[in-house]
């Protein structure tokens, strides 16, 4: 009896998958044609909040199933589904859209405009979390790139917004045409008569037989890491993102830096890494070499900033070096990690760039030499920003020190061969252990750059503003209004929610990570319920003999 | 009733349409497009309904010369939708076609602009059927006259002259070129008819260096018509010069026969098992040539209309990737797909331009500064055909470029991969101009209505609505369309290529 | 005794002085006269292929003299269009020189 209400409940909470993707895209196309906007998007997002919600606590096993057939001769469907890392990528979604909606401010001209792209780009990012299928994972990630265009160069601040919007536009452009040639490429590979662009089939012929040549995994990777790396921005490929964040405005660049960016890391877990196993073996040291670009390099950019907005927007860059080293370690402690980083990241960053947008509305700069003791007439933001702060460093107590740490245990213990950490204790450090070790001097790295930020921007005397800001009726004092600040105290209390209980995320990712990772490698340990291991040697990932 | 009605009936729309124009009407002449309009809808609407088996005997009839296939049908729709919206287009023309036409008061010498595209549309739909070599070059050739008279129309525009003149000169060249070629043809086979051709051509055992010299004539004269690289040089001036409908036309109608009578001889030619190689390089060198100069060409641009010639001859290169991609059964299927697509984008685009350019008396894109502001709706229309033209994802352009890309790379079109994804980023750029320019300049039109809204005439607000619609729904739920395709167009465009082996069409 | 060759001599000939004089001339009815030339070249080519290619029962193939006949019309309709065009060219800018028509460029 129990069970068939659970069973039915569960069906209706499968069958409510769609309207994720649905709500946002209905609500965009009325607030586009004249429905009043700020209302319509803040109910439609947190309505798609309510319905992912529902399909967490519903959650049980991974589902999927066909919307509607497209071009049956090359069997691609729009396959809909949802497992433990989309579903933790449709949480993050729903959590900075409603965080994103809700922090916009009064927009001056086409505010309708401004909502409904805010919109197509949350229903495009949503869009992509929830399709199983590569043509439709791959078309919902483009949905984004023309309201992306738009909001930077409408509504962005400053002179520099229209070369800006360009950049991003044709960067993000060019990443995914090479992105759909690796995914074509790969359908293109796989024998006659598996052809599918369905990833849950292939996903089961991968986990059996070896579905792909190596050979041409081997060219077919770097497509693929090029074309997602471009949209991560992995390091020689960077240059848009800080620009573009500095430029958008504030939600669009919460939604961008948040929701958006993680798309590529999500199709590295979702698509590379399992079919690609021996294209990723082969290419996993020029990773390295570039993720150490991310973290030092650009750690070190971040240092020289001289504005608060460029400051963020490179350390949202170079906190990407350690999700590319969580997933690079390919051990399921890696990905793990890299996994709740991207959740705990995606909130950090949107929560700092929401702060750095209040205060470029009340002082109307963002260099760190015109700011100053904002903490004084703002103590709210200045809390959020600093609780915000710590966790993008890293302290415990929230989602980022936990999946921090798991990326620094998997990383460590990574590499071919026998265990690193016999072969570290020898003193052979191999390219992932060096890797990690400048991992955690990024560590170091972030909080001077950060710790520097806040002691510029909210501590000392209070600076005097330009005038224009004034006449523009922003008296300096305002803090955050009241409801806007439980916009702000959400997408908080979800970092804080999971790094108290990395659990929570964890349990749900490690079954489809599990079986992301190529065959012949499993982890002969589970991770405790934690997610933190209590000890190194929990951490270590055996090498077993391949089955059958 | 068999498809050759559809043409008839086509020419005697065009004839009663001039015949109307002398005798009957004495007012406003857009009745007459309007006529023009019903009669090609009906006509669309039958040519579901005919038979399409040929009759079969041993009396060599008119379908000896005249195909009833469903390749055939599919594109004489084409041309059929294609000519009801450029005759659209010609109703919010009229005043300009006024301006600049001497003896054309308000009641007069308008007929004929509005009677000549139904006359080539019949031209085009014989064009699609053609399968002997007479009949592609009549057809083909009613089309291109009639173009040389539409394409100077507006004859005290200078440019408009100079246009005809250009087009007149590199068209009848490209003529010399196909009869030519037609005459080496012949000259090797003895036959006319494009299936004894290649019956004999894939028993051809002689020397392969004349059957290179009538396929090059061939090539270059049909380059010509589909504005491939080295024969695309008349394009840009042709276009921008032109009264806009008829460059709109020449864009979508022109190329599509084009590519139809394309396929047709190259499939010809594949039967000569001796040259199908060096015809493979051939093509992949057009191809690579064409996508590379269409792409580059258009990013300078600053005038739209330019700007469109050199994106068609860029779209002409994805087309031929998939027509040097041949072997690949699907490659039939993609290049119907990519013309069907091919065909709202570009015509929103012009006529968008057309209404835009009524208003602000040019077609640069610095006119379009603004345009958001001054009309919504058609910033949207035009934000949607660059987005489709430039190749976003849940647009026709995006289903066509993914077809086409996917048969490329299963043929290992490596050269073409790369040079596709380059010059798609390139396309970025330039069709992303256009909607900055709408959406982030300010309004600053020279024109006595800064700020002012653009009126947009009911017939054209839903054509321009239902080819916003026919985009995105061909690129999000294209199975409808594919269908019909599948069973029509693409399985017989893919035997089109190479399927048939020379020895079944032996025996 | 005059063989297909020569025919084909000649009329590669005429195609070739046609092509030439559409590239290297200035004036535009030159220019269309040689566009005639390169139809008649191939008009001549055709009738003389059709005369030596006999079919199987000794008869010339007609096929190609009935599409040397449409080339005539065709040719004749497209002189009388682009004279027409050419006519108001000149009325429009006082000259039928290419080099004067220079309003479009590249």
């Amino acid at each position: 009896m129990v069970h068939e209400v659970v069973n039915q409940v569960m069906g209706v909470s499968e069958g409510l998958l769609p309207f994720l993707l649905l709500v946002p895209l209905v609500a965009a196309v009325f607030v586009l044609f004249g429905a009043p906007a700020r209302p319509v998007s803040v109910g439609a997002a947190a309505l798609n909040l309510g319905l992912a919600l529902c399909q967490c606590v519903t959650y049980e096993k991974p589902f999927s199933y066909t919307l509607f057939d497209v071009v049956p001769s090359l069997d691609l469907k729009f396959l809909v589904g949802l497992d433990g890392l989309s579903l933790m990528m449709v949480l993050l979604t729903t959590l900075v859209t409603l965080g994103a909606v809700w922090m916009t401010s009064k927009v001056e001209s086409g505010e309708n405009a401004f909502y409904a792209s805010l919109l197509f780009i949350s229903a495009g990012a949503m869009g992509a979390f929830i399709s199983f299928d590569l043509f439709f994972f791959y078309a919902f990630h483009e949905l984004a790139l023309i309201p992306t265009f738009l909001l930077i160069g409408i509504w962005g601040h400053g002179d520099n917004r229209v070369a800006a919007a360009w950049k991003i536009t044709i960067y993000l452009a060019v990443g995914s045409i090479v992105l759909l040639v690796g995914l074509i490429g790969l359908y293109g590979s796989l024998p006659v008569g598996q052809r599918t662009f369905d990833l849950v089939k292939l996903r089961e012929l991968a986990t059996t037989t070896s579905l792909i040549a190596p050979s041409a995994q081997r060219w077919i990777f770097p497509l693929l890491l090029a074309g997602f790396g471009i949209l991560i921005s992995l390091f020689p490929f960077h240059t848009w993102a800080p620009e573009a964040y500095a430029a958008a405005p504030t939600p669009a660049a919460m939604l961008h830096s948040g929701v958006l960016k993680k798309f590529g890391l999500y199709g590295l877990l979702r698509v590379a890494v399992p079919l690609l196993p021996a294209g990723m073996q082969a290419w996993t040291n020029v990773l390295l070499v570039l993720l150490i670009g991310n973290i030092l390099f650009v750690g070190y950019v971040a240092v020289a900033q001289k504005r608060l907005d460029l400051l963020l927007g490179y350390s949202s860059v170079m906190h990407m070096g350690y999700i590319f080293l969580g997933i690079a370690s390919l051990n399921i402690i890696g990905l793990t990690g890299a996994s709740v980083m991207m959740f705990a990241h995606g909130l950090s960053i949107a929560v700092l760039f929401a702060v750095a947008g209040e205060v470029r509305a009340r002082t109307g700069t963002m260099r760190l030499d015109e700011l100053g003791g904002l903490a004084q007439p703002m103590p709210y933001l200045a809390l959020i920003f600093g609780l915000a702060m710590f966790a993008s460093i890293g302290l415990p107590g929230f989602a980022n020190f936990a999946s921090e740490l798991m990326v620094f245990f998997g990383a460590f213990g990574a590499g071919s061969g026998a265990f690193g950490y016999e072969a570290a204790v020898a003193g052979k450090f191999n390219l992932y252990q060096i890797a990690t070790v400048c991992g955690l001097w990024g560590v170091v790295v972030s909080a001077i750059y950060m710790l520097r930020a806040y002691r510029r921007v909210f501590l000392g005397p209070l600076r005097s503003t330009s005038a224009d800001v004034a006449a523009a009726g922003h008296p300096v004092t305002d803090d955050l209004s009241g409801n806007r600040r439980w916009a702000l105290a959400l997408l908080m209390a979800g970092l804080v929610v999971v790094g108290f209980r990395p659990g929570l995320l964890v349990n749900a990712l490690q079954p489809v990570l599990l079986r992301t990772l190529p065959a012949n490698v499993s982890a002969t340990t589970m991770l405790p319920a934690s997610g933190v291991p209590a000890h190194p040697q929990a951490a270590v990932v055996a090498v077993v003999p391949p089955r059958g | 009733m068999s498809p050759i009605y559809l043409e008839a009936a086509v020419v005697v729309l065009g004839v009663f349409l001039l015949a109307l124009e002398m005798f009957v009407v004495q007012g406003e002449k857009k009745i007459l497009a309007w006529l023009g309009i019903a009669g090609l809808g009906i006509v669309l609407a039958a040519s579901f309904f005919v038979d399409q088996t040929a009759p079969t005997g041993a009396v060599p009839s008119y379908h000896a010369f005249y195909s009833t296939d469903s390749l055939a049908m599919f594109f004489k729709r084409f041309a059929l939708v294609t000519t009801i919206i450029v005759l659209v287009m010609s109703v919010d023309y009229l005043g300009v076609v006024r301006k600049f036409t001497p003896g054309a008061t308000a009641h007069g010498g308008l007929g004929e602009f509005l009677a000549l595209p139904v006359l080539t549309c019949a031209g085009l739909m014989w064009m699609a059927s053609a399968v002997d070599f007479v009949m592609i070059f009549v057809s083909l050739e009613l089309v291109t006259i009639s173009f040389y008279v539409l394409v100077s129309y507006t004859r005290r525009n200078a440019a408009s002259l100079e246009a005809g003149v250009k087009y007149l000169i590199l068209g009848a060249l490209s003529t010399g070129f196909f009869v030519y070629g037609i005459t080496w043809v012949f000259g090797l086979t003895g036959q006319t008819n494009l299936e004894q051709v290649s019956a004999v051509f894939a028993a051809y055992q002689g020397s392969t260096a004349p059957l290179l010299f009538a396929f090059v004539l061939l090539v270059i004269a049909l380059g010509f018509k589909i504005a491939a690289v080295p024969f695309q040089i008349w394009v840009p001036d042709v276009y921008q010069g032109a009264p806009t409908p008829v460059a709109a036309f020449l864009s979508v109608g022109s190329k599509a026969a084009g590519f139809v009578v394309f396929i047709r001889v190259l499939r010809t030619f594949f039967h000569a098992t001796a040259i199908a190689h060096k015809i493979d390089l051939l093509l992949v060198a057009v191809a690579a040539c064409t996508l590379v100069y269409g792409n580059l060409a258009a990013l300078p641009q600053n005038n739209l209309k330019r700007l469109l010639a050199y994106s068609s001859i860029a779209h002409a290169g994805y087309l031929l990737i998939a027509v040097a991609s041949s072997a690949d059964p699907a490659s039939g299927g993609a290049i119907a797909f990519y013309l069907a697509a091919y065909l709202p984008m570009t015509l929103l685009s012009f006529l968008v331009m057309i209404v835009v350019a009524n208003y602000s008396a040019g077609d640069d894109i610095a006119d379009f500064n603004g345009l958001s502001k001054r009309s919504p709706f058609l910033a949207f229309a035009m934000l949607i055909a660059m987005v489709s033209l430039a190749g976003l994802p849940f647009t026709a352009g995006f289903f066509g470029k993914f077809l086409v890309f996917t048969v490329a790379i299963a043929q290992h079109q490596t050269l073409l991969v790369i040079l596709g994804i380059i010059t798609v980023a390139c396309g970025f750029y330039y069709y992303l101009r256009v909607v900055k320019a709408m959406y982030f300049e300010p309004d600053t039109t020279p024109s006595g209505q800064p700020g002012g809204q653009i009126p947009v005439g009911l017939l054209t607000r839903v054509t321009i609505a239902v080819l916003i619609a026919a985009i995105l729904v061909l690129g999000i739920y294209p199975k409808p369309a594919l269908g019909l395709l599948g069973s029509a167009a693409p399985q017989e465009a893919a035997g089109v290529l190479r399927s048939v082996s020379p020895q079944v069409v032996l025996r | 005794m005059v063989t297909l060759n020569d025919y084909l001599f000649v009329s590669g000939l005429l195609f070739a002085i046609g092509f030439a004089g559409v590239m290297l001339r200035r004036n535009i009815l030159i220019i269309f006269m040689c566009l005639e030339l390169m139809l008649n070249a191939a008009n001549l080519s055709l009738v003389a292929f059709s005369r030596f290619n006999l079919t199987p029962e000794r008869t010339p193939n007609y096929n190609a003299q009935v599409l040397v006949f449409f080339i005539i019309t065709v040719a004749a309709a497209e002189v009388a269009v682009g004279l027409a065009i050419i006519v108001a060219l000149y009325r429009a800018k006082q000259t039928v020189q290419v080099n004067d028509i220079n309003k479009l460029q590249f």
